[in-house]
């Protein structure tokens, strides 16, 4: 894959994911105990051979930039090539924020020009898979596709996707984005794509110059029928977190060994920014079942069924059930904590009861105390 | 023209020793590579303190068995050891001209890389082993040894006096001037143990290795010769005093004894301290997991370990997979070792890949050490303990046998 550098949005619907992302893109969303979402994307290139990368961000990227730092921890802090982190562009002409991948792309076509990679890799920061990328780059060459973009089948919920129609050869013949659920599974694409660099830069700069700014929506789905585009069907887990709700499903779909074990033993390793953190300790009053527990925790309470990630501390007669609780949590004495999504730094006092539903898990917010 | 690699103290960690008292856990590794407290291994402990005192350029010798070490160590990333100038390097023993031969002693070993330490121009040298657990602070050591104005200051640490003639033993004057150095003395003056750290002006270390080298009597090593003859030509040499935790884990037993001080929260070793961080190269695993059939108290478990039995008092590795009712008390399960369902383990070390089949046991409960012993059962590196077999308190098993 030495031929393909990637690009990775870090931002996309944020919106949805409320609280959660006031901080950070979702791309640097915390996932399973000691990820952030964009270490499945990254490591996915890396594990395929691509290192030739940009992150393009938009907004609240620090705790982005402090996640990946100059890349080292997924080998990409090279000599050549390694990952360049691009910060919101804003276009001089309308002195806003760029608006969908499309300006994106457009404001980093030095970068992509520059490459001596004749392929582009692009794909959102937010979906959690583990792929050989290397196969998909043979099947564009073998259908000699204008554009391959990945596909698996998922029931789609309110969360936008694009359901994708293909003819026995896998080529795309009829696609649109929809936002309403459906009763049975629809082959809907992951927003990964891999184009031709100069095929590329040319539909970037025909949808530019025409105002759109919207991928899929004003570049795919319109020039479907001119474009010969071809899907790649992914067979193995893959998982795009893109509101509260898949956020909560995808993490605790993760309690599941056999999920687990597609994600994290797949095809490759899993790399994330080493913190150094003590294994966890279990005290005397220790009860923890079916859960994920990551490194630093010391727990002296009851855990069930949830997601732990580093440093979190769970005191004496403190109950933790069905929750993501992530780094540095504190549920102290005899708290209470049930279908919660706590973020970072987040302390529940002694003896407090929160919780919320599993179709509708309670937020709370970075650093708040209950 | 000065040298741009200039360094003020350049550490010598010594992990040549292969460790027979550690029997099938050093088979193929060297000691310092032994796994440790579930995600560490040995020499992370004196690396970590390198990095944590500011001293950024170290040496490690080794001979024996050494790719694992290699390998771990690797460019010296984990530890922020990956620098433009000094860094960490693996030292073995090379040909020089005609010559050339293994590191003979400790002594020995430094000698042998004079010319790796002359290309920093030290005005100090460090000099560690790699078997010891204990976090420590070489810089205070290094203030204390500027401010005596010595030539050599040895590392003590006050040991029990019924111990003390298991150690080499500083007597030294109320300032900590040492007079009288006493290897494993039958009858200890004192209670002064060395910890064999020490830190020597180069310029002086140099001239006694090289007298040393001369010496067809000499065993090359610093407890026997370098320190003996200095002490003899009138040499400053001070004792600094250590007061934290400190274990040498040279057996299986304080191997065992030295994990399961972690556990202890008075033993006086806390990992969980921000301000001294140890590293260790990382093992890039998903959280651990305990499933609905886990029970788990007063242990430590790493990442990427899978837990469905019962384990209490315990130290479960990165990648270890402890299945359905197995029981597991006051035992190490190194990384990636695999206890089935059923099992029972009880006071045992069960190394890195071992496999323990299913309702196999291994090891005692044990309520004392015998004459300072634990007798630990211990299950090698990628052995097989069979279903149904029993392993006794102190046995050993290798792979294949």
């Amino acid at each position: 894959m030495n031929n393909v550098m990637g690009v990775i949005f870090a931002s996309d619907n944020e919106a949805r994911l409320t609280d959660l992302t006031i901080h950070r893109t979702t791309a640097s969303l915390p996932f399973c105990g000691r990820y952030r979402l964009i270490d499945f994307t990254l490591s996915n290139f890396v594990n395929s051979g691509i290192t030739k990368i940009a992150l393009v961000t938009r907004s609240n990227y620090s705790s982005l930039m402090d996640h990946i730092r100059m890349g080292r921890d997924w080998d990409l802090n090279r000599k050549n090539d390694g990952i360049s982190v691009f910060p919101p562009f804003v276009l001089n002409s309308s002195r806003e924020m760029y608006k969908g991948k499309v300006e994106a792309l457009y404001s980093i076509q030095g970068f992509i020009r520059s490459g001596r990679e004749e392929y582009v890799l692009m794909s959102n920061g937010n979906i959690a898979m583990n792929i050989d990328l290397d196969k998909v780059f043979k099947k564009h060459i073998e259908t000699g596709a204008d554009v391959t973009m990945l596909t698996h089948k998922e029931m789609t919920g309110t969360s936008r996707r694009l359901v994708v129609e293909r003819d026995n050869s896998d080529r795309v013949i009829d696609m649109y984005l929809s936002e309403t659920p459906q009763p049975e599974e629809r082959e809907v694409g992951l927003n990964v794509y891999l184009v031709k660099k100069a095929k590329l830069l040319g539909l970037v700069d025909y949808a530019y110059a025409r105002g759109y700014f919207d991928f899929e929506k004003d570049v795919l789905t319109k020039r479907a029928g001119e474009l010969k585009i071809y899907a790649y069907h992914v067979e193995e887990y893959a998982a795009i977190v893109d509101d509260i709700k898949s956020f909560y499903k995808e993490n605790m779909n993760l309690l599941d060994s056999d999920n687990r074990n597609k994600l994290f033993y797949g095809h490759g390793v899993i790399f994330t920014k080493v913190k150094d953190s003590v294994p966890t300790i279990y005290k005397e009053g220790a009860q923890v079942t079916n859960s994920l527990i990551a490194d630093g925790c010391i727990i002296n309470g009851k855990v069930e069924n949830s997601i732990l990630f580093r440093g979190v501390v769970v005191e004496k007669g403190a109950i933790v059930s069905n929750s993501i609780i992530m780094e540095n949590g504190m549920i102290m004495e005899n708290a209470s904590v049930n279908y919660a999504i706590t973020d970072k730094d987040v302390t529940i006092n002694p003896g407090r009861t929160i919780g919320g539903y599993e179709t509708y898990p309670m937020v709370i917010a970075k650093g708040k105390k209950v | 023209m000065t040298n741009r690699n200039k360094k003020e103290c350049v550490a010598m960690l010594l992990a040549g020793g292969q460790g027979t008292r550690l029997g099938v856990l050093t088979r193929d590794v060297a000691k310092p590579a032994v796994p440790f407290g579930g995600k560490y291994r040995i020499i992370d402990f004196p690396l970590s303190n390198c990095v944590n005192s500011g001293i950024d350029t170290v040496g490690v010798l080794t001979q024996y068995q050494p790719f694992e070490l290699n390998q771990y160590i690797g460019n010296g990333q984990p530890w922020d050891l990956d620098r433009l100038s000094g860094g960490v390097y693996v030292l073995p023993p090379y040909m020089r001209g005609k010559s050339g031969e293994w590191y003979k002693g400790t002594a020995n070993a430094i000698y042998q890389n004079i010319m790796f330490i002359d290309r920093f121009d030290p005005e100090y040298v460090l000099i560690l082993s790699g078997d010891h657990i204990y976090k420590m602070d070489y810089d205070e050591m290094l203030s204390a040894h500027k401010e005596k104005k010595a030539d050599c200051t040895i590392a003590v640490i006050d040991v029990p006096i019924e111990q003390a003639s298991r150690f080499g033993i500083m007597n030294t004057k109320e300032d900590g001037k040492i007079y009288e150095f006493e290897e494993k003395p039958k009858k200890p003056k004192s209670t002064n143990a060395s910890m064999g750290i020490y830190i020597f002006n180069w310029k002086v270390l140099r001239e006694y290795l090289i007298a040393d080298e001369m010496d067809k009597e000499s065993e090359n090593d610093f407890g026997k010769n370098i320190i003996p003859n200095m002490l003899n030509d009138g040499k400053v040499l001070y004792a600094y005093q250590f007061s934290g935790y400190w274990k040498d884990v040279g057996t299986v037993s304080s191997l065992w004894e030295s994990n399961m001080d972690l556990l202890n929260p008075e033993s006086g070793i806390n990992l969980n301290d921000v301000t001294w961080k140890i590293y260790a190269r990382n093992s890039a695993e998903p959280p651990h997991f305990a499933s609905q059939f886990a029970d788990i108290r007063n242990s430590i478990v790493s990442e990427g370990a899978n837990v469905s039995g019962k384990v209490v008092n315990s130290i479960i590795s990165h990648s270890a997979y402890v299945g359905k009712d197995a029981e597991i008390y006051d035992s190490v399960v190194l990384p990636g070792a695999q206890v089935l369902d059923g099992a029972k383990i009880h006071h045992a070390i069960i190394a890195e890949g071992a496999v323990i089949e299913k309702n196999a046991i291994v090891g005692e409960t044990q309520t004392a050490p015998v004459k300072g012993e634990w007798q630990i059962a211990l299950v090698g590196p990628m052995a097989r303990v069979k279903e149904g077999e029993k392993i006794l308190p102190g046995q050993m098993v290798e792979e294949g046998k």
